[in-house]
């Protein structure tokens, strides 16, 4: 009950109190990119969601299993990244063998996100609350990736409205975006202190 | 021969204030974003952000170039993001060592700066197919001038949220006989959002006025 | 026969060619990096650490001034507010005779926004506290951030180490068990005396098992 206790917490954590885009600042880049329409913005959130999944837990083997077994911490960085790199080009790869129409629902959003920070802060953010467990991780990692979905469909549907409201020339585009993600930000400061 | 040096100097010129203005990362790029939403809190950490990505992009910037003729095509990317993350990973060793309470207030942005686009962007675009001097003006350029920004940005918010600006104060606050209330939520998500997202605003209006 | 042979033996020969002609460059590459990351980190890592332990004697040393340097006692497994299993480093304080003049320990837990780092101090018997100073935190500005300030943490100089609890009003001057919140941040000012309860009754409680601190209060 304590170990279900503990993931159910650490997933809400995640999602809503600790979520990446607003409040760790993590993934901006697609998510002004990508949120104009929600069909594009859930496909980005999916893909997003799977991949983070996916080395999110493989980060936290190695890092856990062998970079501190046999005390080379220092080359955290690197392997990091090259495992996240490895891990897309995999599932790119995979994707494409056998599940050809999700593939082309990804579309080029898969490449993409071997440079979305989000991906690479979560595995650093994994080391640094000390997640303890495999089973953590994997929910951890889950979890920041439909906060992520979330983050960026709500953002969507607030843009397709934006279209056809009267923003001034200058804000147009990124700008009225980022006002608008900041207003999100303090609604979801609403949730901060939620969990004890 | 003159006209040859000259044309040189113009393009060094050229490029170097690329970065500051004209392709300014951040404002008309639009690259580089969460750096700068999360350390503009601000002026000391942001300055301290600036100076290791102007290393790391310098260092990236002359390796790349240096090898920029023995690359295969298939691999250039993986080339690029363990160089960078090579020199992120030497950067952070050295604020860790020299500068620890910024290392702890940076936090893990530091080695995010290993995706960030900026770095690989300027790699892709500009190192791997140019020689060493126009790469490391390049490198030079968009480093100050992504330093520059995030200073300009963490200015404004560290005064707003603090009154003072590199913990130097500037505007009295109320709670020591002033009259300056601060602004907490410029220290928070909110303000950084909002902040950028004004400035933005504020490059549109006077490039169009430029344009 | 020979000629299949020779020719599946060239076919190898020619694939490893190929992968060290395309990917020579990515393994001396590696190498040199690495290499780099090494010396490097050989380096300056003696200095990293250092400056881990210059920070605590520094917080620790505002709470006990007559401490010199500290020195690792014991590693305490203990049970975190959230139910996981933590080991805890507790440090005996020496004076420069020597002498134990109390003890250090790092405590953490979640605060109002995200999670909250401390440093406590408690005299050489674990009877009073000597105080704690805040490592790390991110409570909100002007509210729960108060916890830094002088107002809150004098109220744990000289506190009993025993089972704090958190009133919303009262005299603060008064030392004694009860701690009065921060009017605005009561989360934080009760995050901050759960840590300490926590942390410290069992700290404690293993302390004395182990024989490091007497039973007896009749010192």
């Amino acid at each position: 009950m304590d170990t279900l206790n503990i993931l159910l917490i650490g997933f809400i954590s995640i999602v809503v109190v600790k979520n990446l885009v607003f409040t760790k600042f993590l993934g901006i880049c697609p998510y002004l990119g990508v949120s104009g329409r929600i069909d594009m913005a859930f496909g980005m959130g999916m893909a997003v969601t799977f991949v983070v999944t996916l080395s999110g837990t493989l980060t936290w083997m190695i890092d856990n299993w062998v970079l501190m077994k046999l005390g080379l911490e220092v080359t955290r960085y690197v392997c990091f990244i090259l495992v996240i790199a490895g891990a897309v080009q995999l599932v790119e790869m995979y994707l494409r063998k056998f599940f050809p129409s999700l593939y082309e629902s990804f579309g080029i959003f898969l490449p993409l996100i071997t440079t979305n920070c989000a991906i690479l802060g979560l595995c650093l953010f994994l080391n640094l609350w000390n997640i303890n467990s495999l089973l953590e991780a994997v929910v951890v990692s889950f979890g920041a990736g439909i906060g992520f979905t979330m983050a960026i469909c709500i953002m969507a549907g607030i843009r397709e409205n934006l279209n056809m409201a009267d923003v001034p020339k200058c804000l147009k585009g990124a700008p009225i975006t980022l006002i608008t993600a900041g207003i999100l930000a303090l609604a979801f400061m609403g949730f901060a202190g939620m969990i004890r | 021969m003159t006209d040859k040096s000259e044309v040189r100097t113009a393009l060094y010129g050229q490029t170097l204030i690329a970065g500051l203005w004209r392709e300014n990362p951040v404002f008309r790029l639009l690259l580089g974003m969460c750096p700068t939403l999360a350390v503009t809190a601000a002026v000391k950490p942001a300055l301290t952000m600036g100076c290791c990505v102007i290393f790391v992009l310098l260092c990236s910037n002359i390796i790349v170039s240096l090898m920029r003729n023995l690359l295969k095509p298939h691999l250039r990317i993986l080339m690029f993001t363990l160089t960078i993350a090579t020199f992120v990973t030497i950067a952070d060793l050295f604020l860790k060592a020299f500068v620890p309470e910024m290392s702890e207030t940076l936090g893990p942005y530091v080695p995010l700066i290993i995706v960030n686009c900026i770095i690989i962007c300027r790699a892709e675009a500009c190192a791997s197919k140019n020689g060493l001097i126009i790469s490391v003006i390049d490198a030079l350029g968009m480093g100050v001038g992504f330093t520059l920004t995030l200073c300009v940005l963490a200015g404004v918010r560290e005064l707003l949220a603090t009154g003072a600006i590199f913990e130097i104060q500037i505007l009295a606050l109320l709670k020591e006989g002033g009259w300056f209330v601060p602004w907490a939520a410029m220290g928070m998500p909110v303000g950084a959002f909002i902040t950028l997202g004004l400035m933005l605003g504020l490059v549109n209006v006077i490039t169009k006025k430029d344009a | 026969m020979t000629l299949q042979h020779c020719g599946r033996k060239g076919l190898v020969m020619l694939k490893i060619k190929h992968f060290i002609q395309q990917s020579w460059l990515l393994i001396v590459a590696s190498f040199f990096f690495g290499l780099l990351i090494a010396v490097t980190n050989a380096a300056l890592s003696p200095k990293i650490v250092q400056n881990k332990i210059n920070k605590r004697n520094r917080l620790v040393g505002v709470l006990l001034p007559e401490a010199k340097n500290f020195v690792l006692d014991t590693e305490i497994e203990i049970e975190s507010i959230q139910g996981k299993k933590e080991k805890i480093e507790v440090y005996r304080a020496m004076s420069e005779a020597g002498e134990c003049v109390g003890w250090a320990f790092n405590a953490a837990g979640s605060g109002f926004a995200d999670k909250i780092e401390l440093v406590v101090a408690v005299d050489k018997d674990f009877e009073k506290l000597a105080g704690f100073d805040v490592l790390a935190s991110n409570e909100t500005p002007g509210f729960g951030d108060q916890i830094k300030y002088d107002y809150y943490r004098d109220q744990f100089k000289g506190a009993p180490a025993e089972e704090l609890k958190l009133v919303t009003s009262g005299e603060p001057k008064n030392i004694d068990a009860e701690i009065v919140a921060i009017s605005g941040a009561t989360v934080s000012s009760e995050a901050v005396v759960e840590i300490i309860n926590s942390f410290l009754t069992q700290i404690k409680e293993q302390m004395q098992q182990k024989g490091q601190i007497s039973n007896d209060r009749q010192e």
